[in-house]
């Protein structure tokens, strides 16, 4: 790989980031807005449903926004580094 | 920020970054990153049970943010992480079982604390050697056979890969044509063992044995450690959850920090050689057996 594509590349990787971790941060903060009371109030009532829920949120949190952000590279035309 | 599910006053930033530093080693590494994880929270002020759980649903989200990018990467083999899960999950019920005997035998904090860094300082000390001598060692080959992973220890490997005890299975993903099905689990069994017992998620131990014994390339051993991460700290999250140890909002904002931090460590991992990774992560039982030795000195460490 010349070093042109690698710099091309690796600021590609450097957007994708950017996009995944406004993503990761909206996520969160709207969680913690609109879920910490629901949450609070299962964990205290139903724990094993807030078990599911706590995994599905984390999974969700990695898996999903990792989707979107290389949905929204995709439809930028960003080359991705691998 | 408050986080009414745990009681706990903490800075969010702070939270962002201990995430962000063990996403880093752990997509650099494969490892869980507990052993640093783990203490930092307890001294920034979360109580040791919220500790434990939380620490583990942090930890499967990054590990499936890392395994994915590393599976992208080509350094996944998804068979062998799924025979070693087997053997793991196993092992780190029995290990449990055999810390709750000794519990109630006694006070065996000090026993376990100071096994812990005998094994800790022993990983750190071979995997710096052998790595150093593989670095040597590829300092005299050509440039095809340097871009292979160059291993000085390798003669654990041949004489494991020379049982035939049936069934044989083949690891393609990590160019093993045949090797015992009883040895990958047991090793599995092993590390499970090790971690159930000394309450760690074992990826500073199972990372070395899959490159020594079983003769996984560093980078797949890597990316399937992560794999295997996945299910052990998934199965643990919702075990704790239920048991009331998960604080999920906390383990979110950790987690910010942590996916960014994972996919720029897996992503490194392309630019350095099998040996010099080694060497790097010879540090890290290093600092756990530091940390190890601050707690069970009694230090105290500020509150944030």
């Amino acid at each position: 790989m010349n070093p042109k594509t690698r710099r091309l590349l690796i600021r590609n990787f450097l957007l994708e980031l950017l996009v995944y971790a406004v993503l990761l941060t909206v996520y969160f903060l709207l969680a913690l807005r609109f879920l910490g009371e629901p949450l609070s109030k299962l964990f205290h009532l139903n724990p094993i449903v807030y078990a599911g829920a706590s995994l599905v949120l984390i999974v969700v949190q990695g898996v999903a926004l990792e989707w979107i952000t290389s949905f929204l590279i995709v439809r930028l035309g960003l080359e991705r580094l691998e | 920020m408050d986080f009414p599910i745990s009681g706990v006053t903490i800075n969010p930033f702070f939270l962002i970054g201990i995430g962000f530093v063990v996403g880093l080693l752990g997509g650099f590494f494969g490892v869980g990153g507990g052993f640093l994880a783990g203490p930092l929270m307890f001294w920034s002020g979360v109580p040791m049970n919220f500790v434990v759980g939380t620490d583990l649903a942090h930890m499967t989200g990054k590990s499936i943010v890392a395994a994915k990018r590393h599976r992208t990467l080509g350094h996944v083999d998804v068979r062998l992480g799924i025979v070693m899960t087997l053997g793991t999950l196993i092992g780190v019920e029995i290990g449990a079982r055999i810390i709750e005997a000794l519990k109630a035998a006694g006070n065996i904090d000090h026993v376990i604390g100071i096994t812990y860094i005998v094994i800790l300082l022993a990983i750190s000390g071979f995997t710096a050697w052998e790595s150093i001598s593989a670095l040597r060692l590829s300092h005299h080959q050509t440039a095809d056979e340097a871009r292979k992973d160059v291993v000085a220890f390798g003669r654990l490997t041949q004489v494991v890969q020379s049982i035939h005890l049936w069934p044989m299975i083949a690891f393609p993903g990590s160019g093993i044509e045949a090797i015992s099905l009883w040895v990958v689990v047991g090793i599995g069994l092993l590390t499970g063992i090790l971690a159930g017992s000394l309450g760690v998620g074992g990826g500073f131990l199972r990372m070395p044995l899959l490159i020594y014994v079983i003769g996984v390339p560093t980078h797949v051993a890597v990316g399937t450690d992560l794999f295997e991460i996945m299910f052990s700290a998934g199965y643990g999250t919702l075990t704790h959850a239920v048991k009331g140890n998960v604080d999920i909002l906390m383990a979110l904002v950790m987690h910010t920090g942590a996916a960014l931090g994972a996919q720029i460590g897996a992503m490194s991992t392309r630019y350095f050689a099998g040996p010099r990774i080694r060497l790097l992560f010879s540090l890290l039982p290093l600092i756990g057996a530091i940390l190890v030795l601050v707690r069970l000195l009694g230090v105290d460490m500020p509150a944030f």
